[in-house]
């Protein structure tokens, strides 16, 4: 895909506060019809990514380009363009939920009438038409954060970046935004840029995904590559109803791409290289007569992929860089 | 852009304004003050305290005739004192307190309004969390600044002229047994509440805005405003009375001047006034 076609490209992008460094170098794409996941813990830069590619927030330095705009000369545009729904919902309490589209409606070029219509059919699509005369102010987190989500999408616009979708949200509504974020991509072509810390959501929707620490950017692809760039090693789980024998360990181990075989309680783990092995696995069983009852290949889910990174993310902080070492210990005298 | 150089200075080019999103920044900021009590009471009381019960009470004193101020006007320069002491001495104490010493205290309205109206404008919006899916919206810098500059800026200059016409109206009246006559509005408080009033304003949301930009919450906006615009209220009530005193062109400049720091505050407040600083402040 050209760099032309991608709805989102950019390439170092850095921005600090007077805290320190929210984001350091980030470069990342997304592509049209894509749910790109942002994932992180608090204060890893994903509202920081989110503010800086919606032209929001300046970077320091880098470049970007998000739907062909440059977010921080033709950000307006840009932003006639995006849909956002921010972690608060940001309703503003005072006025009605259908007071609160309307406004966004004026503010997006919509007459009054067309802003009304539009923010009735959300809200009607989202069950709160019942709602929507009533003053926002006691409505619950998750009344408002479905309200957000009809004002992010009350212009039909093309990316949508979505921040905490289904925090707040109870588990009937939670499937329905997962749904609807889900066939919005599918359906419509339209593109998603999702933060979340829900890695089940995240595995559900996204087709890659970009995990962030502290403001550095640990891994981005899809969950497949992820896993394969940390393991090198395919684990597949053998039920062969008892511990396997000695000689089945040795056959096993013995196999091309078979790296290693332990038996277990009731079978045994092999890894091997890749997906494809596993045939080989099980024919090697039953050449030495064992009985298979169940064959588990084992492919790393979006929770490992994610803890293991988390993990690397932290072994990487805690080791100071080497050229820093060299420079620490060149002004100690030994 | 297609260098990684620093982008901070990059400027948008200019455009006109788009005065249908700041009309709709205004009329939502205009409808949620009125559904405020916590911004609708002070700005009707103060007002209503200032312009209604103060004429009345004097009047009231007047009418008794115990009060003499030839006390005060020999307290006064000769120059200072000679409108008040060319008037009958029954009705000195009328002119001089509601056409000279109620003037100044008169700015009060004007300014506390404009700062509290944008201390709900700016600050308030940080207040409500509705400020990051605000900046998210394609309204730019300038025409969002412009929307909340004149939805504080309107209203106050609005309540100092309807509250003036209702002085008048209960001045005239209480003062009617000892006037006979109806002695307001004069040409003196025209500039006041016309020229000076407006500037005044301008001057208090100069400040608030950037006090707003800081602050994390509307209290926070008007205890740092209060702190910047105490001093100055001092400072004004003590000038204009001599200004007023000594006559309508002297009062005219000293409201050039204030609209000079006026125009000065305000256009250092639209430079401030960035998304990107807003932002950085979430």
């Amino acid at each position: 895909m050209g760099e032309r076609d991608l709805v989102i490209d950019c390439e170092a992008l850095t921005r600090s506060f007077p805290a320190g460094v929210a984001l350091d170098a980030l470069t990342l794409d997304a592509r049209p019809g894509e749910v790109l996941a942002l994932l992180g813990p608090n204060g890893a830069g994903k509202t920081t990514t989110m503010r800086l590619l919606n032209g929001v927030l300046l970077p320091d330095s880098g470049r970007a380009s998000v739907l062909g705009l440059d977010p921080w000369t033709q950000g307006e545009e840009l932003r006639r363009r995006t849909g956002v729904l921010t972690e608060n919902a940001g309703l503003d309490e005072r006025f009605t939920a259908l007071e609160n589209l309307e406004f966004v409606g004026r503010l997006r070029g919509m007459t009054e009438q067309a802003a009304r219509k539009r923010g009735m059919d959300l809200l009607e699509r989202f069950d709160m038409g019942h709602r929507a005369d009533v003053r926002v102010q006691g409505f619950s987190t998750g009344q408002r954060k479905r309200i957000a989500l009809a004002r992010a999408l009350l212009h039909d616009p093309e990316l949508l970046f979505l921040d905490e979708p289904t925090s707040g949200l109870d588990p009937a509504a939670t499937r329905d935004v997962v749904d609807l974020i889900g066939s919005l991509a599918a359906d419509h072509g339209r593109t998603v840029v999702l933060c979340t810390h829900f890695l089940g959501e995240a595995g559900k929707l996204a087709s890659r995904m970009a995990v962030l620490f502290r403001g550095v950017l640990h891994a981005f692809g899809t969950p497949g590559d992820l896993a394969a760039e940390l393991w090198s090693r395919f684990e597949v789980r053998l039920d062969l109803g008892a511990p396997a024998a000695p000689p089945l360990i040795a056959a096993l181990t013995s196999l091309p791409h078979v790296h290693e075989a332990v038996a277990t309680e009731r079978g045994a783990i092999v890894f091997t290289s890749a997906r494809d092995d596993v045939p080989s696995v099980v024919a090697a069983c039953v050449r030495e007569r064992s009985t298979v009852f169940g064959v588990d290949p084992r492919d790393p889910n979006l929770e490992d992929v994610y803890f293991a990174l988390e993990a690397q993310a932290a072994r990487s902080r805690s080791t100071p860089a080497p050229d820093l070492v060299g420079a620490f210990s060149a002004e100690v005298p030994s | 852009m297609t260098a990684l150089d620093p982008v901070r200075d990059v400027a948008a080019p200019k455009q006109r304004t788009d005065w249908g999103a700041v009309r709709a920044i205004m009329r939502r900021d205009l409808a949620a003050v009125t559904r405020s009590k916590a911004v609708m009471l002070p700005m009707l009381l103060v007002p209503l305290l200032m312009l209604v019960l103060l004429p009345m009470s004097v009047a009231l004193a007047a009418n008794g005739s115990a009060l003499d101020v030839t006390k005060i006007l020999n307290m006064l320069p000769g120059r200072l004192a000679e409108p008040i002491s060319l008037v009958p001495n029954n009705e000195q104490l009328i002119i001089l307190v509601l056409g000279y010493l109620v003037a100044p205290l008169f700015l009060i309205v004007p300014l506390m309004v404009s700062a509290v109206l944008a201390g709900d404008a700016f600050a308030g919006e940080k207040e409500r969390k509705t400020l990051e899916s605000l900046l998210h919206l394609p309204i730019r810098d300038r025409d969002l600044y412009i929307g909340k500059l004149l939805v504080s800026f309107i209203p106050s200059v609005a309540v100092s002229w309807l509250g003036y016409l209702l002085f008048c109206v209960v001045a005239n009246a209480s003062a009617w047994p000892v006037m006979h006559r109806a002695f307001m509005p004069t040409r003196l408080w025209a500039v006041v509440i016309l020229w000076i009033a407006p500037a005044v304003a301008a001057v208090g949301l100069g400040i608030m805005v950037r006090v707003s930009i800081r602050a994390n919450n509307t209290q926070e906006a008007q205890q740092l405003g209060g702190a910047v615009v105490l001093p100055l209220v001092v400072l004004a009530v003590a000038q204009t009375t001599a200004l007023m005193l000594s006559g309508i062109r002297l009062t005219f400049l000293a409201g050039c001047a204030i609209w000079v720091v006026a125009i000065w505050l305000n256009v250092r407040g639209a430079r401030a006034f960035t998304r990107d600083r807003m932002a950085a402040r979430l």
